[in-house]
């Protein structure tokens, strides 16, 4: 009996811990939310408002009709293209190495370490080349920058979805006659095509929430979400119910993709050293 | 807790690392690799060394240089004055550096207690466990310039929510962005906002994965909940820690998109860490050759701890 009410009084305990932790970790996103539904007066008083009185969307329209649509195009050109450029040069480097051991652990431990480079130590660099090539400021530089980060992550995450891939079925295909880039196309590829996605929409979100590189190598043609949102709260008169809106659009599908992506983002998130 | 690691146990065969051991699988042909392996990863590699090695040669070289592009175009060889400067002259640096340090050191900690406590009740969940992990995950996966709006928005003295609180329960809340002595903390507690559920969800992961007879063994022999943290839990999971230590002492060494959002380094230079410093000395001053200078010393410290975290994933905890 005792025993028993002690693992009661335990699991209550757990519970409570973890309502509070969720209150903690998720009222900031809930309150950026009822901020982009409030007028510049109800964002400004004191005490603050809990329940905004319209609950409409004129800030998520005025933003977006504004800065924020171009921002949101932006970032879509910009994380798709840079996505599909990491996948295509990734992929085929993730098999390599997966069923070929291509350039042994060293290769594969120098991409990894790419991943971890300061973005702060290539900026300039990139900023310097791009000016060069007249690539400042355009689409381009961000698709481009963002492989430094994106392609290693590809690279590691797709190669763990090719090692768990048993080699019967493309051995048993070239048996029958096709040749290797055919097993890689035709049975490979297709069978990882779960990892290959959930590598894809991991790699967007990496490029979506990009900031640092954008500062830098983009100014006023190019500009993704996090700089439009920058510049907002650095603005003059600063309107805190459109950003409240832009944020909820920069982060809505985001949330959504942790949602959906949950035991893959913890791989993601640590190189695949936990597989989650 | 012994139900929540039986659970543990079927979830991971879900995800497929429950699967025959690697060493029954046939092994990738080390030597001699086909012509076609090859070609597979050229365009990576070429990629790869066009935005990352040459940057980094380039910028080696220009950290040689006094380049002046607020001045003029003209570039002068200095040799290596640039890294004598940073060293001895400027005064704005090595306090910089400190912050980034301090950072580094309060985030991990906090991170890590936080994070392996909440680890440790999150797998006493059962059906819900899958829901409130998703849920954590929001911190995570959301841009950090989002998340310093939310800092900016909540933290704001006069109108934030978070004084309001305070305020209810008679704490006087501080000037969270604005005050001096406060400010970094509060670019501290958004990274804890941000990264502490990260760790949890690692650490949780790990947690499932121990060996569930050693426990209930040690239990028969009468070792209390605390020494069986001590004696087996921490050890088992050592080598997860130190990872998870090191990615995060990693990232929080670059922190730099909080800090320009929500306090863009000040008040004065109190939030002004090594990574925005640089920013300010590239972007703002236009000293393309200092800041590169002292980038590489940045990149000097980031490679020794990816070193440690490289080598400790090659030993196979991957």
């Amino acid at each position: 009996m005792n025993e028993h009410k002690r693992s009661f009084v335990k699991s209550a305990l757990a519970g409570i811990v973890i309502v509070a932790a969720l209150a903690f970790f998720l009222l900031p996103v809930v309150w950026i939310v009822i901020t982009s539904f409030k007028s510049q007066g109800e964002v400004f008083h004191y005490p603050p408002i809990f329940r905004p009185n319209h609950i409409d969307f004129r800030h998520y329209s005025s933003v977006l009709n504004g800065p924020g649509g171009h921002a949101l195009k932006d970032s879509l050109i910009v994380a798709s293209a840079n996505t599909f450029l990491a996948l295509l040069v990734g992929v085929p480097t993730a098999y390599s190495i997966s069923r070929f051991g291509v350039g042994g652990k060293n290769l594969a431990f120098w991409i990894l370490s790419i991943r971890m480079f300061p973005p702060v130590a290539s900026a300039i660099p990139l900023f310097l080349l791009f000016q060069k090539y007249q690539l400042l400021d355009t689409h381009w530089a961000l698709i481009i920058a963002y492989l430094t980060f994106n392609v290693p992550f590809v690279v590691w995450f797709v190669k763990g979805f090719f090692d768990d891939l048993p080699r019967d079925l493309e051995e048993a295909a070239m048996v029958d006659g096709a040749t290797r880039w055919r097993a890689f196309t035709g049975v490979a590829l297709r069978l990882a095509v779960p990892g290959i996605v959930t590598s894809a929409l991991l790699a967007f979100v990496f490029s979506w929430n990009e900031f640092l590189l954008a500062l830098f190598l983009t100014r006023s043609q190019v500009r993704t979400l996090p700089v439009a949102l920058a510049n907002l709260v650095g603005g003059h008169e600063i309107q805190w119910g459109e950003i409240g809106a832009l944020t909820v659009v920069a982060i809505v599908p985001v949330v959504i993709l942790a949602l959906a992506l949950q035991r893959y983002v913890v791989r993601g998130l640590t190189f695949g050293a936990v597989k989650g | 807790m012994a139900i929540t690691r039986r659970q543990g146990t079927a979830t991971a065969s879900g995800t497929g690392s429950g699967g025959p051991p690697l060493s029954r699988l046939p092994r990738p042909h080390r030597s001699g690799a086909p012509l076609f392996a090859w070609l597979m990863v050229l365009p990576a590699v070429a990629v790869l060394l066009a935005v990352t090695v040459y940057p980094l040669i380039y910028s080696l070289r220009a950290s040689f240089y006094r380049i002046e592009l607020s001045f003029s175009p003209i570039r002068h060889w200095v040799g290596l004055q640039n890294y004598v400067d940073a060293f001895t002259h400027d005064p704005r640096f090595w306090p910089a550096m400190g912050r980034s340090f301090y950072l580094v050191g309060f985030g991990v900690l906090i991170e890590l207690v936080l994070g392996f406590g909440l680890a440790l009740v999150l797998n006493r969940l059962g059906r819900t466990r899958t829901l409130v992990t998703a849920l954590l995950l929001v911190p995570v996966m959301i841009a950090p310039v989002a998340v310093a709006i939310e800092g900016v928005v909540i933290f704001n003295h006069s109108w934030g929510p978070l004084n309001y609180l305070l305020s209810q329960i008679g704490i006087n809340g501080p000037v969270w962005l604005g005050d001096r002595s406060v400010a970094l903390n509060s670019i501290l507690l958004a990274d804890v906002w941000q990264w502490t559920p990260f760790v949890t969800i690692i650490l949780a992961a790990g947690l499932r994965t121990l060996p569930e007879e050693q426990y209930e063994a040690a239990e028969v022999d009468g070792a209390t909940g605390w020494q069986l943290f001590r004696t087996m839990t921490l050890p088992l999971l050592q080598p997860l820690i130190i990872v998870t230590v090191l990615i995060r002492a990693m990232d929080i060494f670059k922190t730099f998109d909080t800090i320009y959002v929500m306090t863009g380094g000040g008040p004065g230079s109190a939030t002004e860490t090594a990574s925005f410093y640089t920013y300010l000395q590239g972007l703002q001053f236009f000293s393309f050759g200092y800041a590169a200078a002292i980038s590489y010393i940045q990149l000097i410290v980031i490679t020794i701890v990816a070193t440690f975290l490289v080598r400790r994933m090659r030993k196979g905890l991957a």
